[in-house]
């Protein structure tokens, strides 16, 4: 099983305020503080290739105190010199939220040469709250997403220049300088929570499929609906294109572990997630067949989740490094899930340096029968 | 109570409402009304044969993947107009409704004998932005629609059932392909309003807090000779609000034109 760390870069502040997204006034931002945390969490990602783990990940969110990285690529920038071994995962750019997607293919490619082939380029529509934040229209989501895709795909394989004339985006001249290093192109994966477009669409691609935060049970239907797409369109799916983003505390002990979980793991949900119900299901970003399933299954708002239904549903895991080992078993056996994704929260840098320490040293060896496999080949592209 | 009917416009399916007899009168409602028969219509339906057909996406018209910009509905209701046989009505919009009835009297003002608009949107008007209605919860929703919000209860679902859910997903839906950005307006409107040759009553709610005062000055001073009427007890949608009199108004500025024709 491959190891990758996965960073939101919150701004860990508690409010009272009905949503952290959109609304929530960056007045309560201070870049002081900011400054010193940018520079811990880089700190952490760059301490995460120095324990063995394979991939560091970064993300983009918009206009909120959960993940302040609205521009993913600049902070892949800032660890493309400050590492040279480990995948830097973008998880994603979010493709529709762009006027001009050509800049992400001319972006990726920079990472990519620079780094020396080390990108993994997630491919995303943004959350509903994204659609508020840049007025983007969310009824064009879906279909701003493919034509972007189709778009820095091609830029990345065709030979420029040639035209691109899409109901979106229209360009005369398709011609990027420079060319992505890794051939074809860098692999592509598609975080996701699970609709079956994109799951069709993934697996018709061989892009790795990842799911963020989700239940166990979700993310065993997800995993065999991808499978057995990858079934129809020709071929079996490898275990690298099914990864599973979830958050992993590991203290000493049992006891320890859920006290720091309760206490932070919590906060991502309760605070980072709150927001008002529109900005969750902006119009026309959902289909209706879609949304129907979500009402009928009416599941939790992540601020009506407990430390129970996190814990039981397999959300997070937490515990001793033997507990936190054994849960694994459960992704990595039952699952057959080849990549995992985890954050990790100490309650303080210091903290966190030191869970990824006990991390890396009692629980990663364990599971490493694939060392020496290129978890990047013949998948994501 | 109105007939319901189900016809066919160039290929895209339309509930139609329709009640009352004499000149025809084409009523476009607004964002949430769709498939209602409110007191409003029903008084019109005194004077006039009314029209009452629901927008692609809303009521029980189903969504049509090809409306993309404001100007395909209004080219949607001329078509309506030909699919009905019906040469020249009286025109009504309100709000969102307003909005496509402006942009077909700047297309074909010949097809109308008068035009009225209820607190439209539609245009930039300097100095206002409309607040975002996408981005609110039910509360704050209404006191931004309704001056009293007990005339909020006729647009009140019938229920929270699951379809009744999806039916309020597919309206904003509907809503959202012409008018999430630019936000309730289309910039190439205001200028073309000059182009309307209707005679024209401007309806507008005294407390609308979605399009104030400033807005109802835009457009009477953007409609060649239109007329300003204001009603004092009402927020953006007079005619919910204040149906008896916003009907009588409007009911009386139709019966001076066709007299005068």
């Amino acid at each position: 099983m491959k190891f990758y760390y996965f960073h939101l870069m919150p701004y860990p502040m508690e409010h009272d305020e009905a949503s952290s997204w959109v609304t929530l006034s960056n007045r309560h931002y201070d870049p002081t503080v900011g400054r010193t945390l940018y520079h811990q969490y880089l700190d952490q990602l760059e301490y995460a290739e120095a324990l063995g783990w394979d991939g560091i990940c970064v993300n983009e969110h918009h206009q909120n105190c959960y993940g302040t990285m609205p521009s993913p690529n600049v902070m892949a920038a800032m660890l493309v010199r400050r590492t040279s071994r480990a995948k830097i995962a973008i998880l994603g750019n979010g493709l529709p939220l762009r006027e001009n997607p050509l800049r992400i293919a001319e972006e990726i490619a920079m990472l990519d040469v620079v780094s020396g082939g080390r990108i993994v380029s997630g491919f995303v529509r943004g959350i509903g709250a994204e659609y508020y934040s840049t007025a983007v229209n969310p009824t064009h989501s879906r279909e701003r997403f493919y034509e972007a895709a189709d778009l820095i795909l091609r830029a990345w394989t065709e030979p420029g220049p040639f035209a691109f004339d899409g109901r979106f985006y229209r360009y005369p001249f398709v011609n990027p300088w420079p060319r992505p290093l890794q051939q074809p192109h860098p692999p592509v994966w598609c975080p996701s929570q699970g609709s079956s477009e994109t799951v069709e669409w993934a697996a018709q691609r061989r892009f790795p499929y990842l799911m963020v935060f989700t239940p166990l049970k979700r993310i065993a239907q997800v995993y065999g609906e991808y499978r057995e797409a990858c079934e129809r369109h020709g071929y079996t799916a490898s275990p690298y294109q099914l990864t599973v983003n979830l958050p992993i505390c590991v203290a000493e002990n049992d006891r320890k572990a859920e006290a720091i979980a309760r206490q932070h793991a919590m906060w991502v949900y309760h605070v980072g997630l709150r927001m008002l119900p529109p900005f969750w299901q902006p119009p026309g970003y959902t289909t209706e067949s879609s949304l129907k399933r979500l009402l009928a299954t009416r599941g939790k708002m992540p601020t009506e989740l407990t430390y129970e239904d996190l814990e039981e549903g397999g959300y997070i895991i937490s515990g001793s490094p033997a507990t936190v080992r054994d849960k694994l078993r459960v992704f990595s056996d039952e699952l057959r899930a080849g990549i995992v994704c985890s954050g990790m929260n100490g309650g303080s840098h210091e903290a966190t340096l030191e869970m990824m320490q006990l991390f890396a040293e009692e629980v990663m060896p364990d599971f490493r029968e694939d060392a020496d496999v290129d978890e990047t080949a013949g998948v994501g592209r | 109570m109105p007939d319901t009917t189900r016809i066919t416009v160039r290929d895209t399916p339309v509930d139609l409402l329709r009640n009352g007899d004499g000149p025809p009168l084409l009523y476009l409602h607004g964002a949430g009304a769709g498939g209602r028969w409110l007191a409003f219509q029903e008084r019109l339906a005194g004077r006039f044969s009314v029209l009452s057909p629901s927008h692609p996406g809303h009521g029980g018209s189903p969504p049509a993947e090809w409306i993309e910009h404001i100007s395909d509905l209004a080219f949607h209701y001329l078509d309506l107009l030909d699919t009905l046989g019906l040469d020249r009505v009286h025109l009504v919009g309100a709000s969102f409704g307003g909005w496509i009835a402006a942009e077909i009297a700047t297309m074909a003002s010949q097809r109308l004998t008068s035009l009225t608009l209820i607190d439209p949107v539609g245009i930039k008007v300097e100095g206002w932005i409309y607040p975002f209605l996408f981005g609110m919860e039910l509360p704050q929703l209404v006191a931004t629609v309704f001056h009293d919000p007990t005339a909020a209860m006729a647009l009140a679902p019938p229920d929270m059932s699951i379809d009744t859910l999806a039916l309020l997903y597919r309206q904003q839906t509907a809503l959202a392909r012409v008018a999430w950005n630019p936000y309730l307006y289309n910039p190439l409107l205001r200028r073309r309003l000059a182009r309307i040759t209707t005679p024209t009553l401007v309806c507008w709610g005294a407390h609308d807090r979605l399009a104030p005062l400033v807005c109802a000055e835009a457009w009477r001073k953007e409609i060649p000779g239109a007329t300003l009427r204001i009603f004092d007890g009402s927020g953006h949608v007079p005619h919910l609000e204040e149906p008896d009199t916003v009907a009588a108004a409007v009911i009386e500025f139709c019966t001076a034109r066709r007299e005068s024709r």
